[in-house]
């Protein structure tokens, strides 16, 4: 594995991200946007004994799911390569196929961290600065929940070989990482609201184990505590998974 | 001068239906190599798993020593290969393209960027540089594929119909940047369907047909194994008549002798070694010749007899 030949492939990527810049700075206003609306109208409903301010409550799992939206871009290339025959062209290339799997992810990856900065500067800038082990999580948190989402979408479009039904994935997921996750509203509700089992999924799912970390880091006094060792090591667990699943399906679906 | 390529044994198949079907072959290391057959006999296909892009179903392909089941990534070190159809996304700029192309391969971001360009102009495409590659015309796009392996200067280049589209000039500066690649001890491959460019360029010529090899050799070996392959045409004055057409056949071993119009045709092997005879029987039966040629077959005459198509009368 040689690292430069890695960020050799993940800049074709990023100049290719980087030509959806407009594109991708009007989602990026859109996204705050809807986080201002949402926050502004549920800061009044949401009741106050259980979320003191809904407005920090749901920063940091915007910046969850921009990350995972972001990164997840990554999964279209691959199938528009896939439907034009380039992967014929990577796969001649004198990389070795780890070198690409890995070149690809790190591109998802990159472009998913781009794509959140905005909101975690966000939160940066609004909240007291965190400690040196907050900054540490957070930047955990963050490199592994757009690889988990980028292997995520990878396997997902090597699978499909349709462009419609790639973006039904897409928004399926989506959906869930809004309503199945610990996105918009606190787990002593989805405790109360969900059977046993569906609550051990909803809060152990990718998105809600980044975003438990970014509030235990940015906003620890408005949550019950978490243990964030903990949910850093589950997220391990989920990236690890997903990238051993992307990365088998790239190949496995490249190569004939 | 040792093997660069080694096909044992080798089978593609898609489904049940076998693209390459057993094919057995080796390339000599600094040599071209053409490689010939109709659309769909398994050229590409073949291409494809020495640049280690598809797995064989059967069989091996061994680069420099290196298997392509076993060590592709050793094969990939070596192999380079512009493909027949042009392989980029159609939001691709050229210019990006190479450039990046070059820095897979192991240039520096500035050797890229120089390299690119010298390539570019040469291949006169550097005023297309910042195009997309959707707004690029055929022969453009063709030329950005080529110029990839010229940048590489892999051991081991291969080349698939690198002057399909491609205009009469280009074609020959093409034809040249290939020859100057073989200069620098590379080894090429080229398959083709066009016999001008496999006769220029092949030391040697594979003819492949329904996945199988039917003929290997150089150019000339080739045009040899056509039976009755050459053309002595003679024109003569004075009485021809069916006795002196049995006698021609009877001398020179041959059936195949026709005259029209004062036009004697006689196919024969070696013609060179034969127009002697031919000319002395001519005299003894005091017939009186004018003017001789031999006609050589043509690469196009190999091509149709060893594809099983008829050999063309009356060239
Ligand atoms: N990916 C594939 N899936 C299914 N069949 C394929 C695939 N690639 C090639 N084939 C089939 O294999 C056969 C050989 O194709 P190949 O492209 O190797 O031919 P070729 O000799 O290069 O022809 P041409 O001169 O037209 O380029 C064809 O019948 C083709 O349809
Ligand atoms: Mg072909």
């Amino acid at each position: 594995m040689r690292p430069w030949v890695i960020a050799v492939l993940s800049y074709r990527d990023l100049e290719r991200f980087w030509k959806y810049k407009w594109w991708l700075a009007a989602l990026v206003t859109m996204n705050l946007a809807d986080l201002f609306i949402f926050a502004l109208i549920f800061r009044g409903i949401v009741k106050r004994e259980l979320i003191p301010d809904y407005f920090l409550f749901l920063a940091p799992g915007i910046a969850s799911i921009a990350a995972f939206a972001a990164a997840f871009t990554i999964g279209r290339e691959v199938m528009m390569e896939l439907r034009r025959g380039f992967h014929h062209y990577l796969l001649s290339l004198p990389i070795s196929r780890l070198e690409l799997v890995f070149g690809r992810i790190a591109a998802g990856m990159v472009r998913g961290i781009i794509y959140q900065t905005p909101f975690l500067l966000l939160l940066l800038v609004l909240l007291e600065p965190p400690s040196p082990h907050g900054l540490l999580a957070m930047t955990l948190a963050t490199l592994m929940i757009v690889a988990s989402m980028s292997c995520l979408s990878i396997a997902a479009s090597t699978l499909v070989k349709s462009l419609e039904l790639q973006a039904t994935i897409r928004s399926l997921l989506y959906f869930l990482a809004f309503f199945l996750s610990n996105v918009f509203y606190p787990e002593s509700v989805i405790r109360e609201r969900f059977p046993e089992q569906l609550y051990v999924v909803i809060v152990n799912n990718p998105i809600s184990l980044a975003t438990s970390i970014y509030r235990e880091v940015f906003i620890p006094e408005m949550v019950p505590p978490t243990d964030i060792s903990a949910n850093l090591a589950k997220l391990a667990i989920w990236t690890l998974f997903l990238f051993l699943l992307g990365s088998h399906l790239y190949v496995r679906n490249l190569e004939r | 001068m040792g093997v660069a390529v080694k096909i044992r044994g080798l089978v593609k198949k898609f489904g049940n239906f076998a693209a390459v079907n057993g094919l057995n072959l080796d390339i000599e290391e600094g040599e071209i190599f053409g490689l010939l057959g109709p659309n769909g006999s398994g050229k590409s296909t073949t291409l494809l798993i020495i640049a280690t892009v598809y797995k064989p179903t059967e069989g091996d392909v061994e680069v420099h020593g290196h298997s392509v089941t076993k060590s592709p990534d050793e094969v990939r070190r070596l192999v380079g290969i512009a493909f027949q159809e042009p392989k980029a996304l159609w939001v691709d700029n050229p210019y990006e393209l190479l450039v990046w192309h070059a820095m897979v391969v192991g240039y520096s971001f500035l050797d890229a960027r120089r390299a690119v360009r010298e390539i570019m102009e040469e291949l006169e495409i550097w005023e297309h540089r910042g195009k997309l590659f959707s707004e690029l015309s055929g022969g453009t796009r063709k030329k950005v594929e080529i110029a990839k392996l010229f940048l590489q200067k892999p051991k081991v280049a291969i080349f698939d119909e690198p002057t399909a589209q491609l205009d009469v000039t280009t074609r020959h500066k093409v034809w040249d940047m290939i020859e100057a690649l073989k200069e620098e001890r590379r080894t090429i491959i080229v398959a083709t369907n066009d016999m001008a460019e496999a006769d220029r360029l092949s030391d040697r010529l594979g003819i492949i047909y329904k996945g199988n090899l039917k003929a290997l050799g150089t150019p000339a070996e080739l045009k040899d194994r056509i039976p009755a392959g050459d053309v002595m045409e003679f024109s003569i004055e004075g009485q021809a008549g069916e006795h002196l057409l049995a006698a021609l056949s009877r001398a020179l071993n041959t059936e195949r002798v026709n005259l029209t119009n004062g036009t004697l045709k006689v196919y024969v092997n070696r013609a060179e070694e034969k127009v002697a005879v031919a000319i002395e029987t001519l005299s003894k039966m005091g017939v009186k010749v004018r003017s001789v040629s031999i006609k050589e077959p043509t690469l196009d005459d190999v091509f149709f007899y060893f594809t099983g198509a008829q050999l063309r009368e009356g060239r």
